[in-house]
């Protein structure tokens, strides 16, 4: 059976998303998936509600932008007015038609509270405990690619090295880290079916 | 080899230089400014040149004195320094000048739509330079195939000595996929027709050889000839002889024919399609995808997705017209090639084309539930 995943990363321009979605692209890559990424360009990019979206699948993605995203990822509350909107039912599991929305508890207030919401203190890790709040968007991909439960995290944590500017290289790859550890206690009953 | 994760434009850049592009001159402007941005940095590396011009007419203007000095030259733009370029696009046909033109197409008239795709350039590729002016234009449907398609270009811009224009859209070129970067081989080059003999007073540089390519040399190659945006002869001297313009005419059209055999269509579900759509660059994948929509609901969808806008690709649209009940060609403006697709068709088939401009891409969903109506209301479709 084919299958495909659509992210949509969502957050303030310059909080990152794009190289979240690069670096969900490139590990996509090298798993050996087809993978399109498209995002919004324009005065959005430098500070408005900005948007990257990646597709990834077993087979030739034919339609590159997302209708419906598996995942929304919102780290600004403007962007979830701008682009949770459409999206249909929020799910907590990545059933095809539904959505799991993973926002960042301080950053976005306006995400309602419901099982498909889940609120991660992504700036929060980032500023108190990695002391750089500008990674805040690889603790999120951590978290993302977890969730996403197709992709082992070598995989990724080798697409967020090769992707990160060289100063910023480590500290990416522990914020992805513990992200990806951030998931220990949800996953179970944020991921119970889709897989 | 691997694939490489780049950014259309950047694939664009890349194919430019695989080609062997060693010049550029061009004015930035979105959504095509990443493949001059990327072209900076790499050709004065290389030894080659880039020069940011003061405006896109002189952009082109430079692009034409470097090739005819012998250089793979090209610009890119979108369809504002489009417009502005047309002029000397006119003067590089006549005059047989190869250079490569990219149009990164956003939502036009005037400036338009700066960062919204759109494919409203495509009679302007056509027509946009007046006079009856035979031309190339190729349009990439994804990453990988703006690569291929950039040094395609190149080679159909040297081997024919044309102006050719690679035209896709800001989806195409901001979207990221895999891509392998392959080196192309000396027949996927091409090169320039060369003077079969040496200078001497009774050289024809507009001489043409058997494809009606003229055998021009470079300059600075010890030939003393003339270059002109006027009518003229073999000699490259002007003439108003009204049977050898005719003829120069007749030969600049022809001599583009080989394009369509070049840039073949892809065919998907086509063998037993009663309603064909046809698309080009970021259409035809939303078209794909609504063919696939379409068959689950037992509806004989095809698609018939054009590389090449100009020349015609007229046997494969003959072809769909005379097989198909129902042709619907699905363009992101207010109906351009649809109009060619309907003028070959010649009444063979039902047209009912979709078409949308306003800076969003036509969905599956659109394109699906457009055909959709067109069964019930029993237009075609058995």
């Amino acid at each position: 059976m084919s299958w495909r995943l659509d992210v949509r990363c969502a957050g303030s321009g310059g909080q990152g998303l794009a190289l979240a979605a690069v670096v969900l692209a490139e590990a996509g890559l090298a798993a050996g998936c087809e993978v399109a990424l498209t995002q919004e360009y324009g005065p959005e990019a430098r500070g408005g509600a900005s948007r990257a979206d990646v597709a990834i699948s077993d087979e030739v993605i034919a339609n590159p932008q997302c209708g419906v995203p598996s995942i929304l990822l919102a780290l600004h509350d403007k962007a979830w007015r701008k682009f949770a909107t459409g999206v249909p039912a929020v799910s907590a599991s990545l059933e095809s038609g539904s959505t799991t929305a993973v926002v960042d508890r301080d950053l976005v207030a306006v995400a309602p509270d419901a099982p498909g919401v889940l609120a991660l203190p992504f700036e929060a890790v980032a500023r108190d405990e990695l002391r750089a709040k500008v990674v805040a968007n690889m603790v999120a991909v951590g978290a993302l690619g977890r969730l996403m439960g197709r992709f082992g995290s070598e995989i990724i944590e080798s697409a967020v090295a090769k992707r990160s500017p060289s100063a910023f290289s480590q500290l990416n790859v522990v914020a992805f880290r513990r992200g990806w550890s951030m998931m220990d206690d949800l996953l179970p009953a944020a991921v119970s079916a889709g897989r | 080899m691997s694939q490489q994760l780049i950014q259309g434009n950047e694939a664009c850049a890349r194919g430019a230089l695989a080609a062997g592009c060693t010049f550029f001159a061009g004015y930035p402007i979105s959504p095509s400014s990443e493949i001059a941005e990327l072209l900076a940095r790499e050709l004065p590396p290389r030894g080659s040149v880039f020069i940011q011009m003061e405006d896109e007419i002189a952009s082109m203007g430079a692009v034409l004195g470097a090739s005819l000095g012998g250089r793979r030259a090209m610009t890119a733009t979108s369809g504002p320094g489009f417009t502005l370029m047309q002029e000397h696009l006119g003067y590089a046909s006549l005059a047989e000048i190869p250079c490569v033109v990219v149009d990164v197409m956003r939502g036009g008239p005037s400036t338009g739509l700066p960062t919204s795709p759109a494919q409203g350039d495509v009679m302007q590729a056509r027509w946009g330079s007046h006079g009856d002016r035979a031309t190339i234009a190729l349009a990439p449907g994804n990453v990988q195939e703006v690569y291929s398609l950039t040094i395609e270009a190149f080679r159909l811009a040297e081997t024919l000595r044309t102006p050719v224009a690679v035209l896709y859209d800001e989806v195409i070129g901001h979207m990221r996929e895999g891509v392998v970067l392959h080196e192309p081989t000396p027949e996927e080059l091409g090169r320039r027709t060369a003077p079969r003999a040496a200078f001497s007073p009774t050289f024809l540089p507009y001489e043409p050889d058997e494809n009606g390519v003229a055998m021009l040399p470079d300059f600075g190659r010890g030939y003393r000839f003339h270059v002109t945006g006027l009518m003229h002869d073999e000699r490259g001297y002007p003439t108003s002889d009204h049977v050898k313009v005719a003829e120069l005419l007749e030969r600049l059209e022809r001599k583009v024919e080989p394009a369509v055999a070049a840039v073949p269509p892809e065919r998907y579900r086509l063998e037993d399609a009663s309603v064909v759509l046809v698309a080009y660059g970021i259409v035809a994948r939303t078209a794909r995808a609504a063919v696939d929509l379409l068959r689950r609901e037992g509806i004989r969808a095809g698609l018939l997705r054009t590389r090449l806008l100009w020349p015609l690709p007229a046997p494969a649209l003959t072809e769909v017209s005379s097989s198909a009940e129902l042709v619907v060609v699905a363009e992101m403006n207010r109906g351009q090639w649809a109009l060619e697709v309907e003028r070959l068709a010649g009444g063979k088939t039902v047209l009912a084309p979709y078409l949308k401009a306003g800076g969003s891409v036509i969905t599956a969903e659109e394109l699906a539930g457009h055909v959709r109506r067109l069964a019930r209301e029993g237009v075609a479709v058995s």
